[in-house]
């Protein structure tokens, strides 16, 4: 469940040039916030765009973990909240030249940081990101999928992110298997959807998909919206009952259902599955 | 009558989510013209689940609401008027037009402007009288209007009206090829989404079809 809509001041329009004017400059940080976002959001093209936003990625590194907020700091808006919107923003425009950045990034002291990175990495599906990820989650649910304190909501590893980009970067060798399995069985209910949901993708065995589907049934609205962008994601076909069914705002099961349309699993669906799920779209409108 | 003033009064007094679904609930259930003013009033509670009810009662309750409804759009309550416009567009009644062309095009709800463009391709407009045919016209118009929606579930939903609208048979030669056009348009790469291109090549292949 990675859809974050951080939509700083949403409505006043810019154009491109202003936008990769406001990322140049280094005095106002919530204009550079702004651009950074405006850039992933129009998924710009424009040849300064990357190197840019990649520059936004270290301008963290060599502040103190979690603290620091850089000269000109302004409007409470600091550099690692920029980082962390360059990030999304490198996902967004398919950045593939900016994977060694963010590859730094998933090494960064700071949990959010080391999120919003995995979470592009995943966009990228960068194959030479598994290594990394990987590693971070080998630890298991007595490591990495531990609470980082006594009743955190953080766990040691941001979990989720890292579980659904390996299932988008695709790898689906036993041994990447093997260290994702575990996760199906944590806890939180949110992390054990993004371990089905990387599992769905990796091997297509509907098993999988019914673990999710329980989910939709739970009783928290969080969880239920959590494990309907997960087969939306997907795209899971088969689930298109269980994602009409559910308790969810319409908007959502909109999203899921999209995901169904244009991703189509298992492979072996036919076109005419489609239909059905845009007739089911149409009655949601 | 003394049951309506019983169902208003058990809403009034509902103190919690449940109590206000349920009162909410009993008062649709009464299918009477007098209750779409209380239920108007719930969908200005900011209670999705309470709204959801009201909106099925009001809905129940036909054509004779849309008066009342339009008389309560309430401009200051963002939810009330995104609820009241889900209301017009499952009635189709050809009065709630101009509110539903001002959602589509102004309305800063992505699911609102959805909710618009689904009604505008649902409204049915008598055209034999010749009375329709300017209605029908801004309602067209509106629907090609939006095209450029920045989400993509508008223009979505803009596919699926304008399938209908043509379908209806009742479009002037030069609206319906207009309206082909936008079709064409919204089924070709001009189009980043991938299903609404899905879904205007679905509409344009249905009304091709023999």
């Amino acid at each position: 469940m990675q859809e974050s809509n951080t939509s700083p001041t949403e409505g006043t329009p810019i154009s491109e040039g202003e936008a990769i004017a406001r990322l140049r400059q280094t005095e106002d940080m919530a204009n550079r916030y702004y651009a950074a976002w405006w850039l992933g959001r129009m998924r710009s093209r424009h040849p300064e765009a990357v190197p840019l936003l990649c520059q936004a990625l270290h301008r963290i590194s060599s502040l103190e973990p979690e603290t620091g907020p850089e000269k000109g700091h302004e409007k409470g808006v600091d550099a690692k909240a920029i980082a962390m919107n360059a990030a999304r923003a490198l996902g967004r425009m398919n950045a593939q030249a900016s994977i060694p950045d963010l590859l730094d990034v998933l090494d960064a002291d700071d949990y959010r940081l080391r999120e919003v990175a995995a979470q592009a990495l995943g966009d990228l599906k960068a194959a030479a990101a598994v290594p990394a990820l990987t590693n971070r989650l080998a630890s298991g649910t007595n490591g990495a999928g531990k609470p980082s304190s006594e009743g955190s909501p953080q766990l040691n590893e941001p979990c989720e992110a890292m579980l659904e980009a390996l299932g988008e970067i695709g790898n689906s060798s036993a041994e990447i298997i093997a260290i994702i399995t575990p996760f199906s069985n944590h806890e939180r209910p949110l992390i054990k959807s993004a371990a089905c949901r990387a599992l769905l993708q990796l091997t297509e065995d509907n098993s999988w998909a019914m673990s999710i589907e329980k989910l939709l049934n739970h009783p928290q609205p969080l969880v239920r919206r959590g494990a309907l962008i997960d087969l939306g994601a997907v795209g899971w076909l088969p689930a298109l009952k269980a994602i009409n069914e559910t308790q969810v705002e319409n908007s959502l099961k909109l999203i899921a259902l999209k995901g169904l349309a244009e991703h189509g699993r298992p492979s072996r669906m036919t076109p005419t599955h489609n239909i059905h799920v845009l007739e089911a779209m149409d009655a949601l409108l | 009558m003394l049951k309506l003033n019983d169902a208003i009064a058990q809403l009034d007094q509902a103190n919690s989510t449940e109590a206000l679904i349920v009162a909410t609930r009993q008062l649709a259930s009464l299918t009477n013209l007098a209750a779409a003013p209380k239920l108007i009033e719930v969908l200005s509670f900011n209670n999705p689940a309470a709204a959801l009810v009201a909106v099925d009662g009001l809905i129940a309750l036909g054509q004779e609401v849309v008066p009342s409804i339009l008389s309560n759009l309430d401009a200051h309550n963002y939810g009330a008027r995104a609820w009241a416009i889900r209301v017009l567009a499952d009635l189709g009644d050809v009065r709630g037009i101009t509110a539903l062309i001002d959602a589509l095009l102004n309305d800063v709800g992505p699911s609102v402007r959805r909710t618009a463009a689904r009604g505008l391709g649902d409204l049915r407009l008598k055209t034999e009288t010749g009375d329709g045919q300017e209605p029908l016209n801004r309602c067209i118009q509106a629907l090609l209007q939006a095209r450029k929606d920045g989400e993509w579930v508008v223009r979505y939903a803009i596919t699926t009206g304008l399938e209908r609208q043509i379908q209806s048979g009742q479009l002037s030669s030069a609206l319906k090829s207009e309206a082909y056009g936008v079709l064409e348009e919204l089924a070709s790469d001009q189009e980043d989404t991938n299903v609404v291109r899905q879904r205007a090549k679905l509409a344009l292949q249905r009304l091709t079809a023999p």
